[in-house]
């Protein structure tokens, strides 16, 4: 990444597009502080990821639910394992974990699946099971990165619809692709990024975003 | 604990050789520590025995006795002196023995141990070892005392014995205390190579639990609670084989020592040892265990 600036607001859905090599995971890993700026600074929910201390990055990370390009599922957890080891990191009630994950895969479209190890489920099932597990602890923000690469056209648009539904309920969506055909389907904000640098920035919507930032507040 | 108890019937092997090594640790504990609460019995019940004792010819008159008694208790640094007759010499040397036909003469051609091969004696408790010297002189010089087959007095002095004694448990307890030294940094040494192993197999489920913001304490737990499982069930088998050990050796050691250590040995102090062994077996494996989760922890900053 070089000399970019830009924020963010709560409640705002933005889709970060570029070709490979753009720049677009890089950004994610920044953002979760798994990788560290050489210049300038990274802001998340008011705090600076640089002067962060070292036992602090996992309450970031908790903050900022984190959809992997290559999944990161563990393969020999059953789907409600791999979700319950989020809401476990999370210091969710531990009785109350079995009624969340059902809730989550229902939200998802993955309803019963929770029994199910991943090479049980097609790739849309495990990107919807990825989906769940980021934004099983509530986290006021979900970066996807690439959640569509391995998906075909109708599974890439009902993932982009579930990463709209989750935004409406409030929750700050930053998706990252390469598939430039879903800013079709009316993000909140475009930013184009082209070898480390952004090229366009579409204009957001800020009242809009207020209003579903309220939405996730309540 | 089930992430603990998965990691351990993935690995059956790991799971075994660290529960073995464990177990061969505290069963030489265990061992050692009953050899060497033994010992420290059996020295002191030779402390707490006269020092001196001075063996009679057969003949000797009542009047010879009490005045040897009376010269003894005269002397500077003398506690008393009592004076053992043939039948209680009997009565001590079937105590020490217990019911062993062996010793008792029961059943070998010697005959059967009577009063009267015994010798009556004269015990001697001092005060100040110093005295050792003028009582020696004494006894060599009384006529009642008997004479060895080389021509001296027949005078033991258990002190010498309790020193070698002292010696011997010494060097027992020191080649003790270096096998345990040794056992137990091969313990840990392969729990932790056991554990880092685990730990660098799964490196990629761990990177992916940072990714999600887990603590190091959350990804780390598991290893430990795995590490002190196998330190709980060492504890078990090493006291388990120890218990084996010392029920083997009962009917051997019983009448060798029966007068100084009762046996069987209380299972109050069995009991005991476990305890001992259970929490020595949890230190083991805590530790190991940390210093496996301080590694992963310093690489994967």
């Amino acid at each position: 990444m070089d000399d970019i600036d830009f924020s963010v607001s709560p409640g705002e859905f933005v889709i970060i597009t570029g070709k490979s090599g753009a720049g677009k995971t890089t950004l994610g890993r920044l953002l979760i502080r798994d990788l560290l700026p050489t210049k300038g600074k990274v802001v998340v929910d008011g705090e600076d990821l640089n002067k962060i201390k070292p036992k602090s990055v996992s309450l970031i990370r908790r903050k900022v639910g984190f959809v992997f390009q290559d999944y990161k599922i563990i393969l020999d957890k059953t789907v409600g394992e791999n979700i319950a080891i989020a809401l476990e990191i999370g210091g969710y009630d531990k009785k109350k974990i079995t009624g969340k994950i059902t809730r989550l895969l229902e939200m998802v479209g993955i309803p019963g699946k929770e029994f199910l190890f991943p090479n049980q489920l097609s790739g849309g099932e495990i990107q919807r099971a990825a989906i769940a597990r980021a934004i099983a602890c509530d986290p006021p923000i979900l970066f996807a990165d690439e959640p569509t690469g391995n998906l075909d056209k109708d599974t890439s648009i009902e993932i982009f619809k579930l990463l709209q539904k989750i935004n409406e309920g409030g929750t700050t969506v930053i998706m990252a692709t390469h598939d430039v055909t879903l800013i079709g389907l009316n993000p909140d904000r475009n930013i184009h990024l082209e070898k480390g640098k952004i090229v366009s920035d579409t204009d957001g919507k800020p009242g809009k975003a207020e209003e579903k930032h309220k939405i996730k507040k309540e | 604990m089930n992430t603990a108890l998965k990691n351990i019937r993935r690995s059956p092997f790991q799971a075994l050789s660290a529960v073995f090594i464990i177990s061969l640790t505290l069963f030489v504990v265990g061992i050692f520590t009953l050899v060497t609460l033994a010992s420290h019995t059996i020295l002191l019940n030779f402390e707490t025995k006269p020092q001196i004792i001075a063996y009679l010819k057969d003949g000797h008159t009542t009047d010879q006795v009490a005045k040897l008694i009376s010269t003894m208790t005269a002397t500077k640094g003398v506690k008393n002196a009592v004076y053992v007759s043939k039948q209680e010499a009997l009565e001590i040397y079937k105590k020490s023995v217990g019911n062993d036909p062996v010793l008792l003469g029961t059943v070998t051609d010697w005959g059967i141990v009577t009063a009267d091969i015994l010798p009556a004696s004269i015990e001697i408790t001092a005060s100040d070892p110093s005295a050792f010297g003028t009582i020696a002189s004494i006894l060599e010089k009384s006529d009642i005392v008997s004479i060895t087959p080389q021509g001296k007095k027949e005078i033991d002095f258990p002190q010498d014995v309790i020193s070698e004694l002292t010696k011997w448990t010494n060097a027992i307890r020191g080649a003790g205390l270096v096998l345990i030294i040794a056992l137990t940094v091969v313990c840990i040494l392969t729990i932790m190579i056991i554990i880092s192993m685990k730990i660098s197999g799964r490196r990629v489920e761990i990177g992916t639990l940072k990714l999600l913001g887990a603590q190091n304490l959350y990804i780390i737990k598991p290893y430990i609670t795995e590490s002190l499982i196998y330190g709980l069930l060492g504890a078990f088998f090493g006291w388990i084989f120890s218990y084996i050990a010392l029920l083997y050796s009962t009917p051997f050691l019983a009448p060798r020592l029966g007068g100084v250590i009762s046996f069987p040995i209380p299972f109050l102090v069995n009991l005991l040892l476990l305890a001992g062994l259970l929490v020595f077996g949890l230190l083991l494996s805590l530790i190991s265990s940390f210093f496996a989760a301080a590694r992963f922890v310093k690489r994967s900053r």
